[in-house]
Protein backbone atom coordinates (compact mmCIF):
# COMPACT_ATOMS: atom_id res chain seq x y z
CA UNK A 1 0.00 0.00 0.00
CA UNK A 2 1.12 3.23 -0.96
CA UNK A 3 -0.71 5.64 0.88
CA UNK A 4 1.25 5.42 4.09
CA UNK A 5 0.31 6.94 7.06
CA UNK A 6 3.11 9.32 6.69
CA UNK A 7 1.22 10.36 3.29
CA UNK A 8 -2.36 11.17 4.83
CA UNK A 9 -0.93 12.65 7.64
CA UNK A 10 1.50 14.81 5.36
CA UNK A 11 -1.57 15.79 2.98
CA UNK A 12 -4.08 16.18 5.77
CA UNK A 13 -1.19 18.50 7.13
CA UNK A 14 -1.65 20.24 3.99
CA UNK A 15 -5.31 20.98 3.08
CA UNK A 16 -6.05 22.25 6.33
CA UNK A 17 -2.84 24.81 6.03
CA UNK A 18 -3.37 25.92 2.71
CA UNK A 19 -6.92 25.92 2.28
CA UNK A 20 -8.81 25.37 4.99
CA UNK A 21 -7.18 28.38 7.39
CA UNK A 22 -6.95 30.69 4.83
CA UNK A 23 -10.69 30.16 4.49
CA UNK A 24 -11.53 30.73 7.72
CA UNK A 25 -12.50 34.18 8.58
CA UNK A 26 -12.28 33.75 12.37
CA UNK A 27 -8.58 34.82 13.47
CA UNK A 28 -8.47 32.60 16.37
CA UNK A 29 -9.70 29.69 14.34
CA UNK A 30 -7.40 30.02 11.11
CA UNK A 31 -4.78 30.36 13.60
CA UNK A 32 -5.85 26.77 15.42
CA UNK A 33 -5.92 25.28 12.05
CA UNK A 34 -2.43 26.62 10.94
CA UNK A 35 -1.06 25.22 14.59
CA UNK A 36 -2.83 21.79 13.65
CA UNK A 37 -1.61 21.54 10.36
CA UNK A 38 2.61 21.96 12.02
CA UNK A 39 1.25 19.70 14.47
CA UNK A 40 0.15 16.94 12.30
CA UNK A 41 3.46 17.72 10.21
CA UNK A 42 5.95 16.43 13.47
CA UNK A 43 3.71 14.04 14.26
CA UNK A 44 3.71 12.53 10.75
CA UNK A 45 8.07 13.04 9.96
CA UNK A 46 7.87 10.71 14.00
CA UNK A 47 5.89 7.71 12.29
CA UNK A 48 8.59 6.29 10.53
CA UNK A 49 11.40 6.12 13.03
CA UNK A 50 9.17 6.14 15.91
CA UNK A 51 10.25 2.28 17.25
CA UNK A 52 13.85 2.52 15.65
CA UNK A 53 14.63 5.84 18.18
CA UNK A 54 12.94 3.92 21.45
CA UNK A 55 14.68 0.70 20.52
CA UNK A 56 18.39 2.27 19.92
CA UNK A 57 17.52 4.14 23.23
CA UNK A 58 16.82 1.25 25.44
CA UNK A 59 19.76 -0.22 24.15
CA UNK A 60 21.83 2.42 25.00
CA UNK A 61 20.79 2.43 28.68
CA UNK A 62 20.92 -1.12 29.38
CA UNK A 63 24.51 -0.80 27.26
CA UNK A 64 25.28 2.38 29.86
CA UNK A 65 24.40 0.36 32.86
CA UNK A 66 26.57 -2.47 31.65
CA UNK A 67 29.64 -0.23 31.46
CA UNK A 68 28.62 1.48 34.86
CA UNK A 69 28.55 -2.08 36.65
CA UNK A 70 31.93 -2.61 35.80
CA UNK A 71 33.28 0.80 36.11
CA UNK A 72 31.69 2.28 39.41
CA UNK A 73 29.84 -0.99 40.97
CA UNK A 74 31.57 -1.57 44.02
CA UNK A 75 30.49 2.50 45.46
CA UNK A 76 27.29 1.91 44.64
CA UNK A 77 25.05 1.63 47.84
CA UNK A 78 22.20 -0.18 48.08
CA UNK A 79 20.39 -2.42 45.75
CA UNK A 80 21.24 -0.01 42.63
CA UNK A 81 23.87 -2.53 41.21
CA UNK A 82 21.55 -5.90 41.80
CA UNK A 83 18.13 -3.41 39.70
CA UNK A 84 21.25 -2.07 37.09
CA UNK A 85 22.33 -5.51 36.69
CA UNK A 86 18.59 -7.30 35.49
CA UNK A 87 18.30 -3.79 33.40
CA UNK A 88 20.83 -5.13 31.83
CA UNK A 89 20.10 -8.69 30.95
CA UNK A 90 16.28 -6.93 30.18
CA UNK A 91 14.68 -6.72 26.79
CA UNK A 92 11.93 -5.03 24.78
CA UNK A 93 8.34 -6.39 25.83
CA UNK A 94 6.92 -5.62 22.06
CA UNK A 95 7.25 -3.16 19.46
CA UNK A 96 4.47 -1.36 19.66
CA UNK A 97 5.07 2.47 21.08
CA UNK A 98 3.39 1.67 24.26
CA UNK A 99 5.57 -0.95 24.83
CA UNK A 100 8.58 0.45 23.87
CA UNK A 101 7.63 3.99 26.00
CA UNK A 102 6.70 1.63 29.14
CA UNK A 103 10.19 0.36 29.30
CA UNK A 104 12.01 3.26 27.92
CA UNK A 105 10.63 5.35 31.16
CA UNK A 106 11.20 2.33 33.67
CA UNK A 107 15.03 2.62 31.92
CA UNK A 108 15.41 6.25 32.33
CA UNK A 109 14.19 6.23 36.03
CA UNK A 110 16.93 3.90 36.57
CA UNK A 111 18.94 5.69 35.02
CA UNK A 112 18.09 9.20 37.14
CA UNK A 113 19.19 7.07 40.15
CA UNK A 114 22.71 6.24 38.82
CA UNK A 115 23.22 9.73 37.64
CA UNK A 116 22.50 10.95 41.06
CA UNK A 117 24.37 8.52 42.83
CA UNK A 118 27.92 8.68 40.44
CA UNK A 119 27.12 12.51 41.27
CA UNK A 120 28.17 11.52 44.51
CA UNK A 121 31.06 9.41 43.78
CA UNK A 122 35.18 10.14 43.32
CA UNK A 123 37.27 8.81 41.08
CA UNK A 124 37.77 8.29 37.24
CA UNK A 125 35.54 5.46 37.17
CA UNK A 126 33.01 7.88 37.93
CA UNK A 127 33.60 10.55 36.31
CA UNK A 128 33.85 8.65 32.76
CA UNK A 129 29.92 7.44 33.51
CA UNK A 130 28.86 10.59 34.21
CA UNK A 131 30.14 11.40 30.88
CA UNK A 132 28.77 9.16 29.12
CA UNK A 133 25.49 9.68 30.61
CA UNK A 134 25.15 13.47 29.32
CA UNK A 135 26.48 12.09 26.08
CA UNK A 136 23.53 9.70 25.57
CA UNK A 137 21.05 12.66 26.72
CA UNK A 138 22.44 14.62 23.95
CA UNK A 139 22.22 11.85 21.81
CA UNK A 140 18.87 10.94 22.79
CA UNK A 141 17.64 14.55 22.27
CA UNK A 142 19.00 14.76 18.99
CA UNK A 143 17.40 11.82 17.92
CA UNK A 144 13.93 12.85 19.44
CA UNK A 145 14.11 16.55 17.85
CA UNK A 146 10.16 17.11 16.14
CA UNK A 147 10.81 17.61 12.56
CA UNK A 148 8.67 20.40 10.80
CA UNK B 1 -23.63 36.04 18.14
CA UNK B 2 -22.97 33.03 20.81
CA UNK B 3 -24.38 32.58 23.74
CA UNK B 4 -21.98 33.94 25.94
CA UNK B 5 -23.15 38.11 24.28
CA UNK B 6 -26.20 37.93 26.34
CA UNK B 7 -24.45 36.24 29.34
CA UNK B 8 -21.81 38.94 30.02
CA UNK B 9 -24.81 41.92 29.33
CA UNK B 10 -26.43 40.01 31.97
CA UNK B 11 -23.28 40.34 34.50
CA UNK B 12 -22.76 43.92 33.59
CA UNK B 13 -26.43 44.55 34.15
CA UNK B 14 -25.75 43.02 37.51
CA UNK B 15 -22.87 45.15 38.18
CA UNK B 16 -23.63 48.19 36.81
CA UNK B 17 -27.45 48.82 37.89
CA UNK B 18 -27.79 52.39 36.54
CA UNK B 19 -26.76 50.17 33.36
CA UNK B 20 -29.66 50.69 30.41
CA UNK B 21 -30.21 48.82 27.35
CA UNK B 22 -26.49 46.72 27.39
CA UNK B 23 -25.37 45.49 24.02
CA UNK B 24 -22.51 43.04 23.64
CA UNK B 25 -21.10 42.98 19.87
CA UNK B 26 -17.52 42.47 18.26
CA UNK B 27 -17.18 39.36 20.49
CA UNK B 28 -14.14 37.49 19.33
CA UNK B 29 -11.54 34.96 20.80
CA UNK B 30 -8.33 35.95 20.38
CA UNK B 31 -4.73 34.14 21.28
CA UNK B 32 -3.89 36.20 24.50
CA UNK B 33 -1.75 33.63 26.64
CA UNK B 34 -2.41 29.60 27.02
CA UNK B 35 -3.29 29.64 30.75
CA UNK B 36 -6.54 31.69 30.39
CA UNK B 37 -8.93 32.08 27.44
CA UNK B 38 -9.18 35.91 26.34
CA UNK B 39 -12.22 37.40 24.68
CA UNK B 40 -12.33 40.98 22.52
CA UNK B 41 -16.00 42.52 22.73
CA UNK B 42 -17.40 46.24 22.48
CA UNK B 43 -19.93 46.82 25.24
CA UNK B 44 -22.26 49.60 24.82
CA UNK B 45 -25.42 51.14 27.27
CA UNK B 46 -26.89 53.84 28.00
CA UNK B 47 -27.05 55.92 31.49
CA UNK B 48 -29.42 58.13 33.21
CA UNK B 49 -28.64 61.86 33.28
CA UNK B 50 -27.59 63.44 36.31
CA UNK B 51 -30.10 65.32 38.06
CA UNK B 52 -28.90 68.49 39.48
CA UNK B 53 -31.52 71.65 40.63
CA UNK B 54 -34.57 70.14 39.39
CA UNK B 55 -33.10 69.51 36.10
CA UNK B 56 -32.14 66.49 34.55
CA UNK B 57 -29.81 66.28 31.78
CA UNK B 58 -30.05 63.80 29.01
CA UNK B 59 -29.20 60.14 29.26
CA UNK B 60 -26.05 59.23 27.71
CA UNK B 61 -24.20 56.55 25.50
CA UNK B 62 -20.77 54.43 27.04
CA UNK B 63 -18.74 52.87 24.28
CA UNK B 64 -15.98 50.53 25.80
CA UNK B 65 -13.67 47.94 24.08
CA UNK B 66 -12.68 45.19 26.84
CA UNK B 67 -10.98 42.14 27.31
CA UNK B 68 -12.60 39.11 28.88
CA UNK B 69 -10.30 36.40 30.46
CA UNK B 70 -11.74 33.41 31.57
CA UNK B 71 -10.14 30.16 33.29
CA UNK B 72 -10.27 27.64 31.08
CA UNK B 73 -11.39 23.93 31.69
CA UNK B 74 -6.99 23.40 32.20
CA UNK B 75 -3.98 25.02 31.42
CA UNK B 76 -0.68 25.80 30.98
CA UNK B 77 -0.03 26.46 34.78
CA UNK B 78 -1.99 26.20 37.87
CA UNK B 79 -2.60 29.54 38.51
CA UNK B 80 -5.40 31.06 41.11
CA UNK B 81 -7.31 33.40 38.49
CA UNK B 82 -7.77 36.61 40.81
CA UNK B 83 -3.85 36.81 40.80
CA UNK B 84 -3.39 38.44 37.78
CA UNK B 85 -6.54 40.99 37.85
CA UNK B 86 -5.28 41.32 42.14
CA UNK B 87 -2.15 42.57 40.42
CA UNK B 88 -3.28 44.58 37.75
CA UNK B 89 -5.02 46.79 40.48
CA UNK B 90 -2.65 47.47 42.79
CA UNK B 91 -0.07 48.47 40.18
CA UNK B 92 -2.11 50.88 38.22
CA UNK B 93 -0.43 54.12 38.10
CA UNK B 94 2.82 52.66 39.63
CA UNK B 95 5.03 52.99 36.04
CA UNK B 96 4.32 49.52 35.08
CA UNK B 97 1.75 49.68 31.88
CA UNK B 98 -1.01 47.71 33.01
CA UNK B 99 -4.48 47.77 31.88
CA UNK B 100 -7.56 49.11 34.33
CA UNK B 101 -9.32 46.22 35.19
CA UNK B 102 -13.20 46.26 36.28
CA UNK B 103 -14.84 43.47 37.99
CA UNK B 104 -13.67 39.95 39.09
CA UNK B 105 -16.24 37.13 38.97
CA UNK B 106 -15.54 33.67 40.81
CA UNK B 107 -18.84 32.71 40.80
CA UNK B 108 -19.93 29.45 38.06
CA UNK B 109 -23.35 30.96 37.30
CA UNK B 110 -22.34 33.73 35.10
CA UNK B 111 -19.54 32.21 32.76
CA UNK B 112 -19.27 28.98 33.94
CA UNK B 113 -15.46 29.55 35.25
CA UNK B 114 -13.85 31.98 36.89
CA UNK B 115 -13.53 35.20 34.90
CA UNK B 116 -12.14 38.84 35.04
CA UNK B 117 -12.80 42.00 32.78
CA UNK B 118 -10.61 44.82 31.54
CA UNK B 119 -10.10 47.69 29.62
CA UNK B 120 -8.52 46.42 25.96
CA UNK B 121 -5.48 48.39 25.50
CA UNK B 122 -4.20 50.10 22.66
CA UNK B 123 -0.95 48.20 20.52
CA UNK B 124 -0.71 44.41 19.57
CA UNK B 125 1.97 41.97 20.42
CA UNK B 126 5.42 41.80 18.23
CA UNK B 127 5.43 37.93 16.31
CA UNK B 128 8.92 37.34 17.33
CA UNK B 129 8.45 33.85 16.60
CA UNK B 130 8.08 34.83 12.81
CA UNK B 131 8.65 38.18 11.95
CA UNK B 132 12.59 39.17 11.80
CA UNK B 133 11.15 42.75 12.83
CA UNK B 134 8.55 41.90 15.25
CA UNK B 135 8.54 45.59 16.23
CA UNK B 136 8.25 47.10 13.27
CA UNK B 137 11.40 49.23 13.00
CA UNK B 138 11.31 49.33 16.94
CA UNK B 139 13.13 46.93 17.55
CA UNK B 140 15.86 49.43 19.92
CA UNK B 141 12.99 51.23 21.68
CA UNK B 142 10.74 48.41 22.70
CA UNK B 143 13.52 46.45 24.01
CA UNK B 144 15.05 49.51 26.48
CA UNK B 145 11.55 50.26 27.23
CA UNK B 146 10.95 46.15 27.66
CA UNK B 147 14.37 46.43 30.97
CA UNK B 148 13.20 50.05 32.38
CA UNK B 149 9.99 48.48 32.90
CA UNK B 150 11.32 45.31 34.98
CA UNK B 151 13.74 47.48 36.97
CA UNK B 152 10.91 49.50 37.59
CA UNK B 153 9.14 46.61 38.55
CA UNK B 154 11.61 45.20 40.83
CA UNK B 155 11.90 48.62 42.45
CA UNK B 156 8.41 48.48 44.18
CA UNK B 157 7.81 47.39 47.55
CA UNK B 158 5.47 45.04 47.44
CA UNK B 159 3.96 45.37 50.84
CA UNK B 160 3.41 48.76 50.17
CA UNK B 161 0.82 47.75 47.57
CA UNK B 162 -0.76 45.31 49.59
CA UNK B 163 0.32 42.38 47.72
CA UNK B 164 1.84 40.45 50.72
CA UNK B 165 -0.85 37.43 49.43
CA UNK B 166 1.01 36.75 46.98
CA UNK B 167 3.34 33.09 46.65
CA UNK B 168 5.84 33.87 48.91
CA UNK B 169 4.88 37.30 49.72
CA UNK B 170 4.77 37.11 53.47
CA UNK B 171 8.21 35.25 54.25
CA UNK B 172 11.75 36.76 53.36
CA UNK B 173 14.51 34.79 52.20
CA UNK B 174 15.12 32.02 50.39
CA UNK B 175 13.45 32.47 46.98
CA UNK B 176 15.66 30.30 45.05
CA UNK B 177 14.69 27.01 46.84
CA UNK B 178 11.19 28.27 47.29
CA UNK B 179 10.62 28.63 43.86
CA UNK B 180 12.67 25.58 43.16
CA UNK B 181 10.57 23.45 45.32
CA UNK B 182 7.60 24.53 43.42
CA UNK B 183 8.57 23.94 40.21
CA UNK B 184 10.47 20.78 40.96
CA UNK B 185 6.96 19.29 42.46
CA UNK B 186 4.83 20.76 38.93
CA UNK B 187 7.27 19.15 36.88
CA UNK B 188 7.33 15.63 38.67
CA UNK B 189 3.43 15.84 38.60
CA UNK B 190 3.03 16.28 34.98
CA UNK B 191 6.22 14.43 34.07
CA UNK B 192 5.27 12.07 31.11
CA UNK B 193 8.66 10.95 29.59
CA UNK B 194 10.86 10.77 32.44
CA UNK B 195 13.94 13.29 31.44
CA UNK B 196 17.10 12.43 33.40
CA UNK B 197 18.74 16.17 32.23
CA UNK B 198 16.39 18.13 34.20
CA UNK B 199 16.42 16.27 37.06
CA UNK B 200 20.17 16.82 36.97
CA UNK B 201 19.74 20.65 36.19
CA UNK B 202 17.92 20.41 39.50
CA UNK B 203 20.10 18.49 41.39
CA UNK B 204 22.87 20.92 40.33
CA UNK B 205 20.68 23.95 41.40
CA UNK B 206 20.43 22.62 44.73
CA UNK B 207 23.81 22.32 45.50
CA UNK B 208 24.96 25.28 43.95
CA UNK B 209 22.86 28.12 45.41
CA UNK B 210 22.14 31.94 44.32
CA UNK B 211 23.96 34.52 46.47
CA UNK B 212 20.98 36.21 48.74
CA UNK B 213 18.39 38.39 46.86
CA UNK B 214 18.90 41.78 46.70
CA UNK B 215 15.56 42.36 47.51
CA UNK B 216 12.38 40.66 47.60
CA UNK B 217 10.55 42.12 44.26
CA UNK B 218 7.17 41.21 42.53
CA UNK B 219 8.45 38.77 39.81
CA UNK B 220 5.93 38.87 36.74
CA UNK B 221 6.75 35.16 36.52
CA UNK B 222 6.55 35.33 32.84
CA UNK B 223 8.23 38.08 31.44
CA UNK B 224 8.85 37.93 27.98
CA UNK B 225 8.77 38.52 23.89
CA UNK B 226 4.96 38.24 23.53
CA UNK B 227 3.59 39.32 26.81
CA UNK B 228 3.45 42.89 26.15
CA UNK B 229 1.73 45.15 23.32
CA UNK B 230 3.77 47.90 21.80
CA UNK B 231 1.79 51.01 19.68
CA UNK B 232 2.84 51.82 16.37
CA UNK B 233 5.26 54.75 17.79
CA UNK B 234 7.49 52.65 19.50
CA UNK B 235 5.84 52.58 23.05
CA UNK B 236 5.35 49.40 25.10
CA UNK B 237 1.55 49.97 26.11
CA UNK B 238 0.71 47.12 27.95
CA UNK B 239 2.38 44.52 30.16
CA UNK B 240 0.01 41.43 30.37
CA UNK B 241 -0.24 38.18 31.38
CA UNK B 242 0.60 38.49 34.91
CA UNK B 243 -1.30 34.80 36.22
CA UNK B 244 2.54 33.33 37.54
CA UNK B 245 3.13 36.47 39.57
CA UNK B 246 4.43 35.83 42.99
CA UNK B 247 6.97 37.21 45.27
CA UNK B 248 10.79 36.82 45.06
CA UNK B 249 14.43 37.41 43.55
CA UNK B 250 14.11 39.74 40.63
CA UNK B 251 16.97 38.05 38.35
CA UNK B 252 14.08 35.58 37.77
CA UNK B 253 11.91 37.87 35.35
CA UNK B 254 15.50 39.09 34.43
CA UNK B 255 16.55 35.73 33.38
CA UNK B 256 13.25 34.76 32.27
CA UNK B 257 13.63 37.25 29.73
CA UNK B 258 16.63 37.17 27.89
CA UNK B 259 15.40 33.16 27.69
CA UNK B 260 16.68 32.15 23.88
CA UNK B 261 13.47 30.80 23.24
CA UNK B 262 11.87 34.64 23.10
CA UNK B 263 15.06 36.38 22.55
CA UNK B 264 14.72 40.13 23.39
CA UNK B 265 18.49 40.70 23.08
CA UNK B 266 18.04 40.28 19.06
CA UNK B 267 17.07 43.99 19.58
CA UNK B 268 19.11 45.10 22.32
CA UNK B 269 22.28 43.36 23.54
CA UNK B 270 22.51 41.88 27.01
CA UNK B 271 24.56 44.52 28.53
CA UNK B 272 23.29 47.23 27.46
CA UNK B 273 19.73 45.85 28.43
CA UNK B 274 20.81 45.54 32.19
CA UNK B 275 22.49 48.47 32.38
CA UNK B 276 18.89 50.02 31.61
CA UNK B 277 17.29 47.32 33.78
CA UNK B 278 19.45 48.53 36.48
CA UNK B 279 18.94 52.27 36.19
CA UNK B 280 15.40 51.60 36.83
CA UNK B 281 15.53 49.62 39.98
CA UNK B 282 18.75 51.18 41.52
CA UNK B 283 20.34 47.63 41.81
CA UNK B 284 23.32 45.90 40.03
CA UNK B 285 22.94 42.68 38.96
CA UNK B 286 25.06 40.04 40.20
CA UNK B 287 25.86 38.30 36.49
CA UNK B 288 26.69 34.93 38.85
CA UNK B 289 23.41 34.60 40.60
CA UNK B 290 21.74 35.12 36.86
CA UNK B 291 23.80 32.68 35.42
CA UNK B 292 21.85 30.42 38.21
CA UNK B 293 18.98 31.67 37.39
CA UNK B 294 19.24 31.14 33.68
CA UNK B 295 19.46 27.62 34.54
CA UNK B 296 16.63 27.42 36.73
CA UNK B 297 14.71 29.33 33.88
CA UNK B 298 15.18 26.41 31.66
CA UNK B 299 13.95 24.00 34.32
CA UNK B 300 11.16 26.44 35.16
CA UNK B 301 10.20 26.15 31.69
CA UNK B 302 10.26 22.53 31.47
CA UNK B 303 8.04 22.14 34.13
CA UNK B 304 5.84 24.53 32.40
CA UNK B 305 6.01 22.38 28.82
CA UNK B 306 5.31 19.75 30.64
CA UNK B 307 1.88 20.90 31.89
CA UNK B 308 1.05 21.26 28.30
CA UNK B 309 1.30 17.84 27.17
CA UNK B 310 -0.36 16.83 30.54
CA UNK B 311 -2.98 19.41 29.52
CA UNK B 312 -3.61 18.10 25.99
CA UNK B 313 -3.09 14.52 26.61
CA UNK B 314 -5.90 14.61 29.51
CA UNK B 315 -7.71 17.37 28.35
CA UNK B 316 -11.00 18.25 28.28
CA UNK B 317 -9.49 21.50 26.99
CA UNK B 318 -7.23 20.77 23.58
CA UNK B 319 -5.54 23.77 22.25
CA UNK B 320 -3.29 23.62 19.62
CA UNK B 321 -1.00 26.29 20.80
CA UNK B 322 -0.80 24.24 24.14
CA UNK B 323 0.79 20.91 22.39
CA UNK B 324 3.05 22.75 19.99
CA UNK B 325 4.25 24.68 23.17
CA UNK B 326 4.88 21.08 24.54
CA UNK B 327 7.10 19.34 21.94
CA UNK B 328 8.30 22.37 20.43
CA UNK B 329 9.22 24.35 23.35
CA UNK B 330 9.97 20.93 25.70
CA UNK B 331 12.62 19.96 23.29
CA UNK B 332 13.79 23.46 22.66
CA UNK B 333 14.65 23.71 26.60
CA UNK B 334 15.47 20.04 26.97
CA UNK B 335 18.34 20.64 24.87
CA UNK B 336 19.10 24.08 26.49
CA UNK B 337 19.72 22.25 29.81
CA UNK B 338 22.06 19.66 28.10
CA UNK B 339 24.06 22.79 26.90
CA UNK B 340 24.08 24.68 29.78
CA UNK B 341 24.56 21.23 31.98
CA UNK B 342 28.00 20.92 29.77
CA UNK B 343 29.58 23.90 31.48
CA UNK B 344 27.70 24.47 34.35
CA UNK B 345 30.43 26.67 35.75
CA UNK B 346 29.94 28.98 32.50
CA UNK B 347 25.92 28.80 32.63
CA UNK B 348 25.15 29.79 29.22
CA UNK B 349 26.53 33.57 29.50
CA UNK B 350 27.53 33.85 25.75
CA UNK B 351 23.84 32.99 24.38
CA UNK B 352 22.14 36.33 25.71
CA UNK B 353 25.16 38.86 24.48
Amino acid sequence: MSLTLEVVLHGVAATLRDRIAPALDDSFASEAARLAAMLITISANAVDDAAAVRVWENAALRALFGDAQDMVGPNMAGDLGDRLAQAVHSSDPGLRISELDEENNRLRTLLVELHEAVETMEGEGARAVDARIWQILRETVTRRAPQS
Amino acid sequence: MTDMEPRIAAYLAHRMPAARDIEIDEFRRIQGGSSQETYRLRARWREAGETTNSQTTASQTIERRLILRRAPPSGLVVAERDIEYTVYHALAGRGVPVPAVYYFEADPRWLDRPFFVMDMMPGKPGHFYTSTDPYEGHGEKIARQFWQHLGTLAAIDHRALGLHDLRNGSVTGEYWSRELDWWEAIYRKNEGVIEPAVHAAIRWLRRNPPPPTIKPAIVHGDYRAGNFLFTPDGRISAILDWEMCHIGDPLEDVAWAIDPFWPMTRHLPLEPGLTEWEQASGFAVDRAALDWWRLFSAVKASAIWATAEASFTHGPAREMVVAMSGIRAGHFHRKLILDMMANPTKIARGNGT
